[in-house]
């Protein structure tokens, strides 16, 4: 597939790599040289250096015959113009980052379609989306519905009271249970687990079950429900404002920032929630505030230290739940290592989206979610495809994927060595980084 | 994610190191099959270094199994280098084994002049040679000439990702490394077409010629490649024909043209050839030298003919500024002010990209701005300067670089022409065969009247000027920082 991805910012350069390592054919466009430089020496991908609302620069990147443009600058008016010219110059679908909830409204959705942008990313607003969900159900690290909850894959970091640590998987799968274990992140590294593998302590264990059998996972993960009422939020940027704009009805938010500018303007935009003007990091503002009293703090400043600081110090004070925003990949497994609760990070949300453009290659509806070195999806099955021809178990599928669950007409299931998937079923694929070129091409 | 900054992944290089064996092996087959045709002796010596190599490949290749496949910057840069001694090593079998049993310094020395296409030779007369050993003499520097590495990327695919882009940095001529496509083994594939079409192309028009289908193959590789091997000791002069010694001169010159650019040409980006300033510059350079180059041949009248006076000095300047090395019969006569110009245009070399030696053109074009800002500045020391080329502002950093890179290339002909006055070699030519070493052009030591060939050159020096071989051909930095004690530091 031919890639152009139009500036080289966090999030432009993140899938410039990623992409290159899916076996993708990648052109990086961006205006200053110093960023392209190091990617263009070291990925396997070409880089080009112009303005890209250029249609000069964006001939040259040979836009004409890409089959995906994505503009990911800062602006998002750049973003859209970007778009629109690639959209007339051939591309074939093109993305739009954007900052703007008001873009994302279906209402507008013909406008854009109208002027050559096919799809919008807002970072902000799925990180919102993102947070919410983690707050309906503290318990868990990751939660993902599929299909409108048909199916749910559940990420779950087990302490010494769970009831599953030192077992062996295949014992576990003996025993019928309503669950499958799909992948384990242990340390730092995600490993897609077979039968001889045991689950230990402080593994994350991603399970996949249907929407019934959640509860069980409860019990044998040593983890109770509770539920959030009272959320403080460090720092007060676009994220918490989507945050609050979402949640506002279920929970009560208060919002703490050191910015006076920043405070004043949030009092106008959150006008249900409570707007404190002080540094979230200094213990006494901490406990003026009442930080005892709260269900959920959540730590969304620019600087990703912070946040993960901020967020200990929260669980000292005996907060249930913490979500940090932490920006730099390599910090996430730290603080995933370090019990902080739900981590939340632009880039992967980002990406996730892309990878459900990249897999939506004639116009199945796929759903995506990235972590930090895997990938779930979820894939409708086309008739004739590879994935049809044999039992689950005689496929010889790669070590770096295996099939979580599927939907068959409309209703979930979990899938094991004997089952036969069907054209048409819904599949639930985890795969690790890397390895989503061999999902596509085993389904296509 | 959080190893500790890696050990060199050895397992690794020797499985890339066993699939190109297996690349050079199939190439073998082209010499071996030339041998039976020719019904020549040479083919059992042929026979059984490609089962060799093919044999060592396979071994390295499958018989190792590495635990992790990534390779970094020091892998790129270690393996690269390391491919070329391994193809000279595997390459000079036939020379020892077949009927010439060349000593292991000189079959080496022939066999790296070969693959770097520097073009130096061992031999007093290549006439008694078998067909098989002219061929694959050529063929070595048809494959050096567009780069070993770069042909295994256009046909392997498991070298198409970032530790391929390692190799491909490490082993292709210029300062910056274009692209064609966004992944590496398509710009391979495109650079290589482009090589393989003038090459067939060029082996059509000799053909057509006075020369048989041998001659004008082997002619072809050697020229593309801008090595200057030959099946003749007289070389193209033996043909007497005007005709070669203009399609050769013309073929030599595209040698000499960044291969990208010449890629973009063909699509339909004709214009785009003359809005590069490094070709224009490459043309100007020629042109002024022809003029030159007449001027001393009235002056020294020598001037007989149309091809005495535009013909040979046209051909003289391309073959030694593209590094090829072909002479033509009476230069000599012509006076030391052309030998002088020689010596400039071995220096300056062709365009970066290209299949040809030297400190390359777009160097020199940079430290020439550079040069002019510097003089500007002692008058006007707050303007602010920036080189341009292409109409795009280069940063200082990359302006550093050539200046270090050509710094080091004066220092490395230095140290060169200094070690080989220690085994004897007089003063003039210990320099001239350092600097033509290098520079890959491979002028014979006969310019400087020292000898025929570099066969007088003691053992010594021929392993010296293999080693400046490589480190020329590989743009001094890939196999200088082997040296390096940071790169093998932990």
């Amino acid at each position: 597939m031919r890639i152009v991805i139009a500036g080289a910012g966090e999030v432009g350069s993140h899938l410039a790599k990623l992409l290159s390592y899916e076996n993708q054919d990648i052109v990086l466009i961006d205006q200053d040289m110093a960023k392209l430089a190091n990617i263009d020496a070291n990925y396997n991908l070409m880089t080009l250096q112009g303005r890209i609302t250029s249609f000069q620069t964006l001939k040259d990147a040979g836009v004409e015959n890409c089959d995906l443009f994505i503009a990911v600058s800062p602006y998002e008016t750049t973003n859209v113009i970007s778009c629109s010219i690639a959209k007339r110059l051939g591309a074939e679908k093109t993305v739009a980052r954007i900052d703007n909830y008001e873009f994302m409204k279906k209402e507008n959705k013909e406008y854009f379609s109208a002027i050559g942008v096919d799809s919008l990313i807002y970072p902000e607003f799925l990180a919102a989306q993102e947070i919410v969900t983690a707050l309906e159900r503290p318990w868990v690290r990751h939660w993902f519905e599929l299909h409108d909850g048909e199916i749910i894959l559940v990420g779950v970091k087990l302490r010494e009271n769970a009831t599953l640590i030192g077992m062996q998987l295949k014992d576990l799968s003996a025993m019928r249970p309503s669950f499958h274990i799909s992948a384990i992140k242990r340390r730092h590294q995600t490993i897609i687990p077979r039968g001889d593998d045991y689950v230990k302590e402080d593994d994350i264990l991603y399970f996949t079950t249907t929407r019934d059998h959640v509860d069980d996972l409860l019990e044998i993960c040593g983890k109770t429900d509770f539920k959030v009422k009272k959320v403080l939020i460090m720092g007060g940027s676009r994220i918490a404002v989507s945050t609050v704009e979402l949640g506002a009805n279920e929970y009560k938010f208060k919002i703490i920032d050191h910015d006076m500018n920043v405070c004043r303007s949030l009092a106008e935009s959150c006008p249900d929630c409570e707007i404190i003007h002080g540094d979230a990091r200094d213990m006494d503002v901490l406990r003026e505030e009442g930080i005892g009293d709260v269900d959920a703090f959540i730590a969304l400043t620019d600087s990703s230290e912070a946040n993960i600081l901020a967020c200990l110090m929260a669980k000292e004070f005996g907060v249930a739940k913490t979500i940090a925003e932490v920006e730099n990949l390599q910090f996430i497994s730290e603080a995933e290592g370090l019990n902080i609760g739900t981590t939340i990070n632009k880039k992967l949300l980002a990406s996730s989206t892309i990878f459900q453009l990249l897999l939506d290659v004639d116009s199945s509806t796929p759903k995506c979610h990235a972590l930090t070195d895997a990938e779930v999806a979820e894939i409708e099955v086309k008739p004739k495809s590879k994935i049809t021809r044999a039992q689950v178990k005689d496929l010889s599928l790669s070590k770096d994927m295996t099939i979580a669950g599927l939907i068959r007409n409309g209703v979930g299931m979990l899938v094991t060595g004997n089952t036969q998937i069907q054209a048409g079923d819904h599949v639930v694929v985890f795969c690790l980084a890397g390895a989503l070129h061999k999902v596509e091409k085993l389904f296509n | 994610m959080f190893r500790q900054r890696s050990q060199i992944n050895f397992l690794m290089l020797s499985r890339v190191v066993g699939w190109l064996l297996m690349v050079e092996a199939v190439f073998m087959l082209l010499p071996l099959i030339t041998c039976i045709i020719y019904d020549e002796a040479d083919a059992q010596a042929f026979a059984v270094t490609a089962g060799i190599t093919a044999l060592s490949g396979v071994l390295m290749a499958y018989c190792i199994k590495p635990e992790r496949t990534e390779m970094g910057k020091r892998e790129g840069f270690l393996l690269t280098a390391m491919t070329w001694i391994f193809f000279s090593i595997f390459g000079m079998l036939p020379f020892m084994i077949g009927d010439l049993e060349l000593k292991i310094s000189d079959a080496f020395f022939e066999t790296m002049s070969g693959f770097t296409t520097t073009g130096a030779t061992v031999m007093t007369s290549i006439e008694h040679l078998s067909h098989g050993m002219l061929m694959w003499r050529c063929l070595m520097q048809w494959i050096g000439g567009m780069g070993i590495i770069l042909f295994t990327l256009a046909v392997i695919p498991m070298l198409n990702h970032s530790g391929g882009m390692q190799m491909f940095n490490a082993e292709v001529t210029g300062i910056t490394h274009e692209k064609l496509r966004p992944r590496v083994s398509q710009t391979a594939k495109g650079l290589w077409l482009v090589y393989v079409i003038l090459t067939a192309l060029l082996t059509f028009l000799l053909w057509l010629g006075p020369m048989n289908f041998f001659d004008a193959l082997c002619h072809a590789f050697s020229t593309m490649s801008t090595g200057g091997f030959s099946t003749r000791d007289a070389s193209v002069g033996a043909w007497n024909s005007m005709y070669v010694k203009i399609i050769v001169t013309l073929f030599m010159f595209l040698g000499g043209v960044n291969f990208a650019l010449l890629f973009r040409a063909s699509t339909g980006h004709v214009r785009e050839l003359w809005r590069s300033e490094v070709f224009r510059t490459y043309i100007y350079v020629i042109g002024v030298m022809l003029v030159l180059f007449v001027v001393a041949i009235f002056a020294n009248k020598e001037a007989h003919t149309f091809e005495d006076t535009i013909v040979d000095p046209l051909f003289l300047i391309i073959s030694t500024i593209t590094s090829t090395g072909l002479t033509v019969s009476n230069f000599e006569k012509w006076g030391a002010f052309v030998i002088a110009l020689m010596f400039v245009l071995m220096f300056i070399g062709a365009c970066a990209g290209s299949t040809s030696g030297g400190a390359k053109m777009d160097r020199m074009l940079f430290l020439v701005k550079n040069v002019r800002n510097e003089i500007h500045r002692c008058i006007h020391p707050n303007a602010i300067h920036s080189v341009r080329v292409n109409g795009k502002v280069l940063s200082p950093e990359l302006v550093n670089k050539v200046i270090a890179f050509l710094c080091l290339y004066v220092m490395l002909i230095m140290v060169g022409g200094i070690v080989l006055t220690t085994i004897g070699i007089p003063l003039v030519d210990a320099f001239f065969s350092a600097f033509s070493c290098i520079g890959n052009t491979g002028l014979g030591a006969g310019v400087t009247g020292y000898g025929g060939s570099y066969d007088i050159i003691p053992d010594f020096g021929k392993w010296v000027l293999a080693l400046l071989m490589v480190i020329g051909r590989l743009e001094l930095f890939t196999v200088l920082i082997l040296f390096s004690r940071d790169f093998w530091r932990k």
